[in-house]
C-alpha cells in the first residue's frame, strides 16, 4: 500500500510534465496573440509586442521555460535559498506562482484560482453526496425485487438521469422549483438555497450510474452463498439487504467515486453556467477562448493534479476494503 | 453519515460566505469587469461601473438631451484661453476619496502621467495625444528603455539604475508635457492645437484621477527592463479607493460586485440609491430567469434566441394601447416615459433603444489577397456593386427582427449633436450590375468567387446566408460562407487574410472622429488596408475648420467612404436593449451614445417590497 502511494506521488510530477507540455503546446497553436482584443479597439503594435516580450509571449522556449520555473515552484525555493532576488517590490511570491491573467490584468492566477476552486469543490462534493444517497437508495431498492415494477422504476430513472444533459435538467430544475414554486433562488452562490439546485443537476448523471452499479452488485451478492446462509439462519430481509449483501456490493461504488470526485469538481462547466455558480470550469473554458494562456495552464494543472490525486485517493480505499485489488 | 456530511458541508460553505442585505438595486452585467485601472479600462461594462466608482473632471448629464458634459469633479466648466489651446481645471474644494482625504489637482496630473508613460500600455494613451509634448515624451522614454533593456540584466545595479532612469523620466514629463498643476486644486492643460471634443475626452475613464497616495505604493521598478510597474492589488477592495458617488464594499470575481454610497462625495443629492449589485451573469437564459423571478432590477444586456419574441411580445402591448400611445409620442414624449404612463405589464419590461454601433462589412482593399491572388475588391466599382446589391431592410426586417435601423452611414444619425451623416448608397440591383459591368465583369462573368468571414457564435450565421443570396442573385456572382472561431477570425482580418468580412464598432466619444477615423491610412484598426491621402486631407482640413464648418467637413469625408470608396459597407445600425421595468426604474438615458450613469439610476419599492430581502 505504501509502495503504490509512493509511486504515484513520484509519477505525478512527470504526469504533470507530460500534460504541461502537450496543453502548452496545443494553446500556443491557437492564432492571435494572447495580449490582443478578438473585439474593438485594438492595441498598437508596439504594445502588443512590448507586452509579448514582458510575458515572453514572444518565443515558446522562453515561455515554457520561465512559466516552469515559477509554477513548478522552482522560483520561490531559490528566493526562499537566497539564489535569487525578489521580484516585483519586495512582495513574496507564492508557492506556485501560476502568473499574471491576461484577460483580467487586476487579477493573478492564484488568486482565481483560490476564489474558484472551493466553490467547485464545494459544488462537486455536494453533488456527489446527493448522488450517494440517491443512487445507493435506488439500487437497494431495485435489487430487493429484480424484475419488479419497482426495479423498473429505477432503471428508467437511472436511464434518464444518465441520458439528459445538465443544461436540460437544470433548465427544468430552474422552471419547476425557481420559477413555478419558488422554493429555491434561480442562481447565485453563497446560501444554502442557492446550492441545491446546482448540487442536486449535477448529481443526478452520478446517482444514476452509482445506482446501476449498486443494483448489479446487491443482485450478484444476493445469489452468493454467504447471504444463503445469513437467510437460512433466520435473518430478517433488512438485515439480510442492508449488512450482508451491501457491504459487499458496495466494493465497485467505492472504485467509481474516485474518478467520479474528480470528474464532479472538474466537470461542472455547464452546471456553473446554467446556474452561474462561480466555480473554476467557466474559466477553464473562457480562458482557452481569450487565449489567456497563463489561466489555461493554471486550470489545466490544477485540474491534472486533482485527477492523480483522486484516482489514487480511490484505489488506496478499495484495496482498503478489498484486499484482493491488486 | 453522508447526510451529516452534506449538511455540515453546505453549511459551512453558506456560512463562510457571508450574505449581505440585499442592495436597493441590482444590474446585470454580461461579462465580468475585466479591471478597474482607468489605465486600462476600455469594455464598456467596465466604463460603466468605473463611472460609479471614480468621478472625471466632467461627467455626462444623462438628463440633457444630448448627453452635455457638466462639471463632476471640477467645481466648473474649465477656462479656456488661446483659442481653445488653453484648458484651466478646478478640482472642486470638497472633493474627497473613498477614504475621505482630498482629491487634489496632483492626483488628476499622476494619473495622467501613468496613462502616458510607456511603461503602463495604457489602451487609451491616444486620447493623451493632442497635449502638447506627449508624443514627444513618449519617444524620449522609449529610447531610454530600448537603450536601458539593449545594455543586458546588470543585477542589483541595474535596479538603481533604472530607478535613476526613471526620476529622469520625471523630470522630463515636467519639462516636455503640457500638463502642470497650478497648485492644490487647478490643472492647467495646453494642446499642440485646438481639438474641439477635447472635453470628450477629459470624461472618459482614462482622464480619471488615481489616489497617488495609495497607487503609488504599488510602483516597483523592474530591473531587467527599466520600466516601472504597479501591482495589481490596488484595483480590489478593501486597498481600493475611488472619488465617485459609490465605494467598492466587496468584488467577487466572477460573482458580484458591491457598491455603498461614499459617505464623502461631495454631491449626494446626485445619488440616487444607497448601495447597488452589480452581479456578472453570462448566461442570456439565466439573465433573463433572474429578472422575471425578481432578483434584478436591470439588465444591461438581453441575449437570448427568443429576444425577437419578447420585443414582438412588447409592440402588442403598445398596440394594445395604441391610442393613448400616440397621444403621449406628441406630447414629445420618449419611449420610456411612455411606458411609465401606461399600466405596469411584464411585456413592456424590454426596452429597445438606438445604440453608438453600426454593423457593417469590411472589404479588403488591398492590391492582392492571401497567397497574392490579385484582388477584384481592390476596384471601388467592384465594392460599390457589392454595396448596392444588399438589400438591408430585408436583413433588418427578417433576420436581425428588431427595431435596428438600415444603416447607409457609419456614424449613426441623430447620435451627436451637430452632425448629420450622409445618406449612402441604398438598395439598387440594377445599378449595382451596372457598376460591375463597368468594372469588366457583366453578370459576374470573369469575377473569382469571393469568400465572406465571419465570426463563429456571434450570431452572424444567418446575416452571411442572406448577404450570400443577395450577392448571389443580383449580381450573379459566386459567394463562399466561411464561419470561424473567434480568435481565428481576428487573426485574419487583422492580418488582411480575407476579402469580405463582418465588423461592428462602437463609438468612444460624442464626436464624429471616433468612427470616421477608423478609415484613415494610419489608423491602427484600419483593417481594411484602405489608404486614400485625399480622404486623410480631408480629415485633417476638417481639423482645422470649428463648429458647423467642421461637422460638414467631415460628412463630405464620410461620403466618400459610404458613396464612393467603400472600404466597408454599412448594414445597420445596433440596438440597445434593455429589461427594467420604467414604472420602477429611473434615470437611464435613451439617447443613442448610451452612455448609463449608475449614480443618476433611482428605484422604487417593488410592490410587497422587502419579502426577498434575505436574498442577494
Amino acid at each position: 500500500m505504501t509502495g503504490l502511494v509512493i509511486r504515484r506521488l513520484v509519477q505525478l510530477p512527470v504526469i504533470l510534465l507530460a500534460i504541461y507540455t502537450a496543453t502548452l503546446s496545443l494553446a500556443w497553436l491557437v492564432p492571435g496573440s494572447p495580449v490582443d482584443k478578438p473585439e474593438g479597439r485594438r492595441p498598437s503594435a508596439a504594445v502588443i509586442e512590448s507586452l509579448e516580450r514582458r510575458y515572453h509571449l514572444d518565443r515558446f522556449d522562453r515561455f515554457y521555460g520561465s512559466y516552469l520555473w515559477r509554477a513548478s515552484g522552482a522560483r520561490w525555493a531559490a528566493e526562499r535559498a537566497g539564489l535569487v532576488e525578489r521580484a516585483d517590490g519586495g512582495e513574496p511570491s507564492p508557492v506556485f506562482d501560476l502568473g499574471p491573467s491576461l484577460q483580467y490584468p487586476d487579477r493573478t492566477v492564484n488568486e482565481i484560482v483560490g476564489d474558484a476552486l472551493p466553490v467547485s469543490v464545494t459544488l462537486g462534493a455536494a453533488a456527489l453526496v446527493i448522488a450517494l444517497v440517491i443512487g445507493v437508495t435506488a439500487g437497494v431498492v431495485g435489487a430487493w425485487k429484480p424484475g419488479s415494477w419497482w426495479d423498473a422504476a429505477t432503471l428508467g430513472v437511472a436511464l434518464v438521469g444518465i441520458s439528459l444533459p445538465a443544461f436540460v435538467t437544470g433548465a427544468v430544475l430552474i422552471l419547476a422549483f425557481g420559477v413555478w414554486l419558488g422554493w429555491f433562488p434561480v442562481g447565485g452562490w453563497g446560501t444554502l438555497g442557492q446550492m441545491v439546485l446546482p448540487a442536486v443537476t449535477l448529481s443526478l448523471p452520478f446517482a444514476a450510474y452509482i445506482a446501476r452499479l449498486t443494483r448489479m452488485g446487491m443482485i450478484e451478492q444476493m445469489t452468493s452463498d454467504h447471504v444463503r446462509t445469513a437467510r437460512a439462519k433466520g435473518l430478517p430481509e433488512r438485515t439480510v439487504l442492508l449488512k450482508h449483501a451491501m457491504k459487499n456490493a458496495m466494493v465497485p461504488v467505492i472504485s467509481y467515486m474516485g474518478p467520479a470526485a474528480a470528474h464532479a469538481m472538474t466537470g461542472s462547466f455547464v452546471v456553473e453556467r446554467v446556474f452561474r455558480v462561480p466555480g473554476l470550469g467557466e474559466h477553464f473554458v473562457s480562458a482557452v477562448l481569450g487565449k489567456d494562456l497563463f489561466l489555461i495552464m493554471g486550470v489545466v494543472l490544477v485540474y491534472s493534479t486533482m485527477l492523480v490525486l483522486f484516482n489514487l485517493a480511490s484505489d488506496v480505499f478499495c484495496r482498503w476494503v478489498d484486499p484482493r485489488f491488486a | 453519515m453522508p447526510l451529516v456530511l452534506l449538511v455540515g458541508l453546505l453549511a459551512w460553505s453558506a456560512w463562510s460566505d457571508d450574505p449581505m442585505p440585499r442592495a436597493d438595486l441590482t444590474v446585470v452585467e454580461r461579462a465580468e469587469v475585466n479591471t478597474l485601472d482607468p489605465a486600462r479600462i476600455s469594455w464598456n461594462h467596465d466604463i460603466r461601473v468605473s463611472r460609479a466608482l471614480y468621478e472625471g473632471l466632467l461627467v455626462p448629464d444623462v438628463t440633457s438631451a444630448d448627453l452635455a458634459l457638466v462639471p463632476g469633479a471640477a467645481s466648473s466648466m474649465p477656462e479656456v484661453s488661446d483659442g481653445g489651446r488653453v484648458y484651466v481645471f478646478r478640482v472642486r474644494e470638497d472633493a474627497r476619496w473613498s477614504d475621505g482625504s482630498a482629491v487634489t489637482a496632483g492626483d488628476f496630473v499622476y494619473a495622467w502621467r501613468r496613462a502616458i508613460l510607456p511603461d503602463s500600455r495604457a489602451d487609451y494613451a491616444e486620447m493623451f495625444m493632442p497635449i502638447r509634448g506627449v508624443s514627444a515624451f513618449r519617444a524620449v522614454r522609449e529610447a531610454q528603455l530600448a537603450a536601458y533593456a539593449s545594455g543586458g540584466d546588470r543585477g542589483a545595479a541595474g535596479w538603481a539604475a533604472a530607478d535613476g532612469l526613471y526620476g529622469e523620466a520625471l523630470r522630463a514629463f515636467e519639462g516636455m508635457v503640457g500638463i502642470e498643476a497650478l497648485d492644490d486644486r487647478a490643472i492647467r492643460v495646453e494642446l499642440e492645437r485646438p481639438l474641439p471634443y477635447f472635453l470628450e475626452f477629459v470624461s472618459f475613464p482614462a482622464y480619471f484621477p488615481l489616489p497617488k497616495r495609495v497607487v503609488s505604493s504599488y510602483e516597483s521598478i523592474d530591473g531587467a527592463t527599466g520600466e516601472v510597474r504597479w501591482g495589481v492589488g490596488w484595483t480590489k477592495p478593501p486597498v481600493f479607493v475611488g472619488n465617485g458617488a459609490f465605494r467598492l464594499e466587496r468584488w467577487r470575481f466572477r460573482r458580484d460586485m458591491r457598491l455603498e454610497r461614499n459617505e464623502y462625495y461631495h454631491s449626494p443629492g446626485r445619488v440616487g440609491v444607497g448601495s447597488l449589485s452589480v452581479l456578472n451573469i453570462a448566461d442570456g437564459n439565466a439573465m433573463v430567469t433572474a429578472f422575471a423571478t425578481g432578483a434584478v432590477d436591470w439588465t444591461t444586456d438581453v441575449l437570448v434566441p427568443y429576444r425577437a419574441e419578447m420585443l414582438a411580445a412588447r409592440r402588442a402591448f403598445m398596440e394594445e394601447h395604441a391610442g393613448e400611445v400616440s397621444r403621449l409620442r406628441s406630447l414629445g414624449l420618449d419611449e420610456v416615459e411612455i411606458v411609465r404612463r401606461l399600466p405596469d405589464d411584464a411585456r413592456a419590461h424590454i426596452h429597445e433603444f438606438p445604440s453608438f454601433g453600426t454593423f457593417f462589412l469590411n472589404l479588403n482593399c488591398s492590391a492582392t489577397t492571401d497567397g497574392g491572388r490579385p484582388n477584384p475588391l481592390a476596384d471601388a466599382r467592384v465594392r460599390r456593386a457589392l454595396a448596392l446589391s444588399v438589400d438591408k431592410a430585408e436583413v433588418v426586417r427578417d433576420i436581425r427582427r428588431t427595431s435596428e435601423r438600415v444603416a447607409g452611414s457609419l456614424v449613426p444619425p441623430g447620435s451627436i449633436t451637430g452632425y448629420d451623416p450622409p445618406g449612402g448608397l441604398g438598395f439598387d440591383p440594377e445599378r449595382s450590375r451596372a457598376e460591375l459591368v463597368s468594372a469588366g465583369y457583366p453578370g459576374g462573368v470573369g469575377l473569382p468567387e469571393l469568400e465572406l468571414l465571419f465570426r463563429k457564435d456571434a450570431g452572424h450565421d444567418l446575416v452571411a446566408q442572406a448577404l450570400k443570396r443577395n450577392w448571389e442573385r443580383h449580381l450573379g456572382v459566386r459567394v463562399r460562407l466561411a464561419q470561424v472561431d473567434s480568435r481565428v477570425f481576428s487573426d485574419r482580418v487583422r492580418g488582411g487574410r480575407y476579402m469580405i468580412s463582418t465588423a461592428s464598432w462602437f463609438g468612444d466619444y460624442g464626436d464624429p472622429t471616433t468612427f470616421l477615423d477608423l478609415s484613415r491610412s494610419t489608423s491602427n484598426n484600419n483593417d481594411r488596408n484602405y489608404t486614400n491621402p485625399s480622404y486623410d486631407a480631408m480629415m485633417d482640413a476638417a481639423g482645422l475648420l470649428e463648429g458647423s464648418d467642421r461637422m460638414s467637413a467631415l460628412a463630405g469625408a464620410e461620403r466618400v467612404i459610404v458613396e464612393r470608396d467603400l472600404p466597408l459597407i454599412p448594414v445597420f445600425h445596433y440596438t440597445q436593449v434593455y429589461l427594467f421595468n420604467a414604472h420602477r426604474v429611473r434615470g437611464l438615458t435613451t439617447h443613442p451614445r448610451q452612455t448609463q450613469m449608475l449614480p443618476a439610476l433611482t428605484v422604487s419599492e417593488r410592490a410587497g417590497g422587502g419579502v426577498r430581502g434575505g436574498e442577494r
